[in-house]
This record gives C-alpha cells, structure tokens and sequence, in this order.
C-alpha cells in the first residue's frame, strides 16, 4: 500500500531518471517532459553503473530536492552473472544516495517477485521469486530499503508493452509485430495461460502521479484484467487486418496464471484509469 | 438461601445486555460505571446501545436494576462480573490496560466472599494470572452478538465456565444465578473456556471464509451461492445454523481480534495456524468487494460518478460501526460526491469531505449513478425497485446481501450486484 506524503499533488523539482535509455525508463522521462517536470535523464552513457567510481560519479549529479528514479536494469536477468551485476548497480546507486541523500526514491522493480502460483496478488503476497530476474528485483528492493534513508516508493509492474519495446519477448509486443507483417503466431500450447498486461505509457502516468504525491510503500502496476496469450494473439490478428495463423503447439510446461487484486491501486489512486488492453494494443500498433 | 445481588462492571454494550437480561430472570443486579453521564443516561432510559427489545426489557424490569457511579455500590453484590470494553488496535490486538485497572479497583470494592467472574473477551491465560483467591475467581465466556444480543443473553445455548478447579461444583450464589437460565452448564479450566471463546468464533470466521471464497468462485463460473447454501445447511454436519452467508470481510472487533489472538499465540508457542492467515487474508480481500465493482462498473465509464450509500453500521440492528465495510468503501470514494442513509448511525460517522445525508433511503438514491446498499438494515427491503429507477440517475445498485429481490430489481432495468452470482446470471 502506498502512502502518500503530498495528499495534493505537486510537481518535483527536478527527477533524475536513472535509465533513461531504455524501454521504461525512456518512457517516463517523456511523461514527466511533457507535464513540464525539469528531468535529468541519465543513459548508461552518462552513468555506467558497473563503472569504477559510479557512485561518486552518480553523487556529483545529483541534488537534494531531486526525485530520483531508478530503472536502470540489464533485464531481464537470466544470468547468475548478470544477477550480481544488477546487484552491484543498484549497490552503486545505495552508495549514491548514502552520500547525497534526495527527496524521494521510486524503484521500477517488477512483478516477478511474487511466486508464479500467488493469485491474486497483491502488495502483501510474500515475495518468493522463481527466476534469477524475480531475485533481483527482490534483491535490488530490500538493498534499497535497507541501506537508504530516502523515502521510497516500489512500482512492480506485470508484463509491459508498447511501441518501442526492444525484447520482442512473447506476448503482446511480438504477437503485434508478427500480425503486421502477416506472419503466423505460434503459442505455447493454445496460449491458455492469461496474463495481465500492461502499456509502457500506464507505467509512466502512474510513476508520475507516485512523484507528485511523494508516494512511499510498494504498488502493484497492474489493470487488474488478466487475458490469455491466445486472446492477445487474437485481438493484434483482428487489429492488423491482415490474416496470420494463430499456431498452436504441443504443451511443453504446466498452465499458470496470474491474476491481481488491484484494490490497493484504486485506494492509491482513485481516479487513475489504466488503458483497457485493445485501446493500449491499438496505441503500441501505431507507426512510433 | 436468598438470591444473590449480581453487579456488572462496566455498562458497555455487553455489560448493559448482560445486566437487564440478568435482571430478567429475578436477580437484583447494580449496573456500575465509572462514567457518570453515561449512568445517569441510563438510569433516565437512554441507553447508549441499539439493540432489538432492549429499551422495553429495561422498562420492564427496572425494579430489579440499580445503576451506580460509584465502585463503592459493588460491595452489596455476591457476584461481579467484569463487563468493560477491551478495545483492539489496528492489527486486532488488545489493550488489556483498561480491565487490568477496572479488575484491581473492582477487587478492592468487593464484599471479602464475593465472587468475580471476567466476561469480557480477554486472551489465554489472563483470568489465571488475576490477583485473587482461585476459588473466587471465574471467567465466563460471553457470545454477545450485536444486533442479538438480547436473545443471547436471556436465551443462552449453554455456559461455559473457567475455574481453577472444574472438578469442584461452583459456589451457591453462582450455581443458582447460571441455574436460572435452564440450559447446560459446562465448567472447565480457565486456559480452556478462554481458548473456547476463541474456537467458536474460529469455527464461525472457517463457515464464513468458505462461503466467501466460494461465493467470489459462483460470481466468476456462473454458479449462484445463494442456490448452494441452503444444500449445504441441510447437512447435518454442517448444519442449519451455520455461517454460510458471504459478507463484505470480517466485521465488528471481536472476530478479527479472536485471529489476531490465535496468530500471536502459535507464533509464540510454535504451532502451526496458516489457516488462521488466510482467513484473515480472505477477509481482506472481500472487504474491497464492492470498491471493485465500483470502479468496474461506474467509474470505468463514467469519471464524474454520484454514489448514494444505504448504511453505516458494521452490520444491521446495531449502532456499531467498528471495521464496518461501509466506512471502508466510503473511505475511498472521496473524489466523488456520496449521499448516505442508515437508520441509527449519523452521516457524519461517514470518512467523506462531501457527503450529503438523506433523509431516507429513496432520496439516498436520488440522482446517484450507482446505490450500494452497504448494510442489511430490515427497513431497506421495503425498497420499491422500480422507485429506485426512478430515482437514479444510473442503473448500478450494489446489493452484496440481496437485501432486494434480484426479479424485481432486474425487471426496473437496474443491474443487480449480489455477492455470491454474477450480475449476468442474477
């Protein structure tokens, strides 16, 4: 549950955008550009977390009335390798934030920390992650927690999508660019498995609003509407106006589903409304 | 042997109950409270607590009923229950401060053979550890249920005593005060009628947790709960008293406090009580029933919505709002105008910056785009349906306990949320 220490929202002055560069991060650095908040933007360019002296590094850039968000993540984990290298990035940005404390912290962590059989979720569902990118999102929230002294928000977001999503991975953001180009889309078994999706430009609104009201606690970023990979693949074919063939395939693993108890984010944020996932598809199958 | 004087320390809800039912059975009995306009309000007539027969019990027994603000009256008495609140924090966790204070000064007015007996809800192990002869020291479990409380009280299913020796028959006084009430009488030790106290209240919140975990499973298969429960009371294993209506969450202190308690006990102790976690996760989860449909069904589609809400307390006949679920949607539909109706609780008990407080249940609803009827008041059935559609402005009314026919209301063009069916299969 978050709370909020502005009960009417006020624009930060100043949000440095730790991960700038990519997918998520790109996209609240626009939406906070747009609703006129001053943004640093940092790109792994500008600060290399696994750099030497990235912490000092990253210190000297920041203010103390900044709002800093981190997303900055070499994602997803797959890797024990790349699990202790999101560890000391985020070590890095403790270190940081130790010597030049700021206003606020939010944390793009994601919903992989919750066990794969947790449903609903919710903000209290014990973290029990089953993959190293679950661990290290987890990981990565109780370093932050523990060692820094800011107030923290946790946005843990369930499966993105959007235009400029760079993983192709399967699911929406695949699913759409196979059906514009007419090409067939193949599932896992018959894509029973149902899922709650989410559009990048969402994450970026609600991470805004969590900015305004100086948000501190753990929020779920989910619709609260979970839809199976088959009825995504469905909707972007109907969508394309082209005509792929929805494969099926021989089922390999168990179904899983996930599903949120998303009554925290109505009680969090009463009038934010999440994009209904054929609006959001429509919006990822524009031309960027 | 004369009848013995029975005092009650205490006149909350359950001490005030407690006394006139005791009253009614023949015993002179002396209400004391520290609080003296709440005596005095009492002794007028007024009672602080809205309970179905109560007011006319308390006329007609009143010669048997003294009530006194001073401690000094409980001396005349042969038996003194202690009958206080113990309130529970956020957690459901108790404050044992207030009984610990009452009980010293209570033991320190008491006649030297007088007996004390605890009725209040107090955890495991407390009555033991209470500085008194054993032998004059009980603890009584109360099953005080709000809004029935007077049938509770005169008509109990049985007692259930703690004592330092179950073996020993109880004292006279006693015998003949519980005799009095014609129904089984079952002593045991104290850690065991403070633990029963807490079973029964266990195995209601089990009934209920069932019945809410499968009436949210009906909502979403096209099943009805509201066709399943009556198979199921007509089980004798289960029974046709059993608590198989869904609600909105656990409600009113007690429960949620028996949980907490269970909770604090195994973890200390080390044994195993995840189920009791998941009741009260259960709960949690079914007290956002309505906020959900709320936003899915009105404000999903309209962003400027009105709310007219019919109830305030945690459940009808009583003026209790404690862990009500209307508070609790209420709470967090601040951005839109409410106008609110219950028959005893005041508008103003509602958690809102602009509720509008109506002067009956229809004009609650007048203009609202949806009407969630929060609490199962009586009064409220007497619903005209197709008045209702008249009234509103939107179709949306919220019923989570069908306090309205679903024919009726599906016949007025409304659309109909019940807990237990889906609003399609209504």
């Amino acid at each position: 549950m978050l709370e909020h220490s502005h009960q009417t929202p006020k624009a930060p002055s100043r949000v440095v955008v730790v991960g700038a560069g990519g997918f998520v991060g790109g996209a609240i650095a626009q939406e906070l550009a747009h609703g006129g908040v001053p943004v640093l933007g940092l790109t792994r360019k500008e600060a290399d977390l696994l750099a030497d002296g990235a912490a000092a590094d990253l210190a000297a850039r920041l203010q103390v009335d900044d709002s800093v968000v981190l997303v900055s993540a070499l994602a997803p984990a797959r890797t024990p390798a790349m699990l202790v290298q999101n560890l000391r990035m985020a070590e890095a940005v403790g270190q940081a934030l130790a010597a030049r404390p700021v206003a606020h912290l939010v944390y793009i962590s994601s919903d992989a920390v919750y066990a794969d059989d947790a449903n609903p979720v919710t903000e209290r569902s014990a973290c029990q992650p089953s993959s190293l990118h679950g661990m290290m999102h987890a990981a990565r929230e109780l370093m932050l927690r523990s060692e820094i002294k800011v107030p923290l928000a946790i946005l843990r977001p369930s499966l993105l999508y959007g235009a400029r999503d760079p993983h192709n991975g399967y699911g929406p953001n695949r699913f759409r660019r196979l059906a514009q180009k007419g090409e067939p889309i193949t599932l896992f078994g018959e894509g029973e498995e149902q899922r709650d999706h989410i559009l990048i430009d969402d994450v970026a609104r609600l991470a805004a609003l969590v900015l305004a009201h100086r948000s501190r606690g753990v929020l779920n970023v989910a619709t609260g509407v979970s839809t199976s990979f088959r009825g995504v693949a469905e909707k972007v074919v109907a969508m394309s106006g082209k005509h792929s063939e929805i494969r099926g395939t021989p089922r390999q693993n168990p179904i899983t589903h996930r599903h949120f108890d998303v009554a925290d984010g109505l009680k969090a944020f009463p009038r934010f409304r999440y994009t209904p996932l054929e609006a959001g598809l429509a919006t990822a199958m524009q031309p960027i | 042997m004369t009848q013995p004087v029975i005092g009650f320390a205490g006149l909350t809800h359950l001490g005030l109950v407690s006394a006139i039912g005791t009253a009614s059975k023949g015993f002179a009995v002396i209400g004391y409270d520290a609080e003296a306009a709440r005596v005095a309000a009492i002794a007028a007539g007024r009672l602080p607590v809205v309970e179905p027969d109560l007011d006319d019990m308390a006329r007609t027994f009143a010669r048997n009923l003294t009530y006194s603000d001073r401690l000094g009256d409980l001396a005349r008495c042969d038996i003194v229950y202690i009958s206080t609140d113990v309130p529970t924090d956020d957690r459901g966790e108790s404050d044992l401060s207030a009984i610990r204070t009452l009980v010293a000064d209570v033991i320190r007015a008491l006649a030297p053979h007088a007996l004390l007996v605890v009725l209040c809800q107090v955890p495991p192990g407390f009555t033991r550890r209470l500085p008194l002869a054993p032998e004059r020291l009980y603890y009584q479990v109360e099953t005080l249920v709000f809004g029935r409380a007077v049938e509770r009280a005169t008509k109990p299913e049985r007692f259930i005593v703690g004592c330092a020796d179950p073996a020993r028959p109880l004292p006279a006084p006693y015998a003949a005060l519980l005799g009095a009430f014609g129904c089984p009488l079952l002593p045991m030790r104290y850690e065991s009628a403070e633990l029963a106290k807490i079973a029964i209240n266990c195995c209601l919140v089990a009934s209920v947790s069932v019945a809410n975990t499968l009436a949210e499973l009906s909502e979403r298969i096209g099943a009805d709960w509201g066709e399943i429960a009556p198979a199921l009371r007509l089980d004798r294993r289960i029974g046709a008293y059993s608590y198989l209506a869904p609600g909105l969450g656990l409600a009113g202190g007690n429960l949620e406090r028996d949980l907490a308690t269970v909770l604090r006990l195994s973890e200390a102790c080390g044994s195993e009580a995840s189920v009791v976690a998941a009741f009260v996760r259960n709960s949690r989860h079914r007290r956002d029933w309505a906020l959900r449909i709320a936003h899915r069904e009105v404000l999903a589609r309209k962003a400027d919505a009105t709310f007219g809400v019919l109830g305030l307390a945690y459940k009808e006949n009583t003026h209790s709002t404690k862990n009500s679920p209307s508070l609790g949607l209420i709470e967090h539909l601040k951005p839109w105008p409410i106008r609110v109706y219950d028959p005893v609780v005041p508008a103003s008990a509602a958690p809102h910056p602009a509720v509008t407080a109506a002067t009956s249940a229809l004009e609650a609803a007048r203009g609202a785009d949806a009407l969630l009827i929060m609490t199962p008041w009586p009064e409220f059935r007497a619903l005209d349906p197709q008045k209702l559609a008249a009234a509103m402005a939107g179709r949306v009314v919220v019923d989570p306990y069908r306090v309205l026919d679903p024919a009726a209301v599906r016949a007025a063009g409304l659309s109909h949320f019940v807990l237990g069916a889906s609003a399609a299969a209504n």
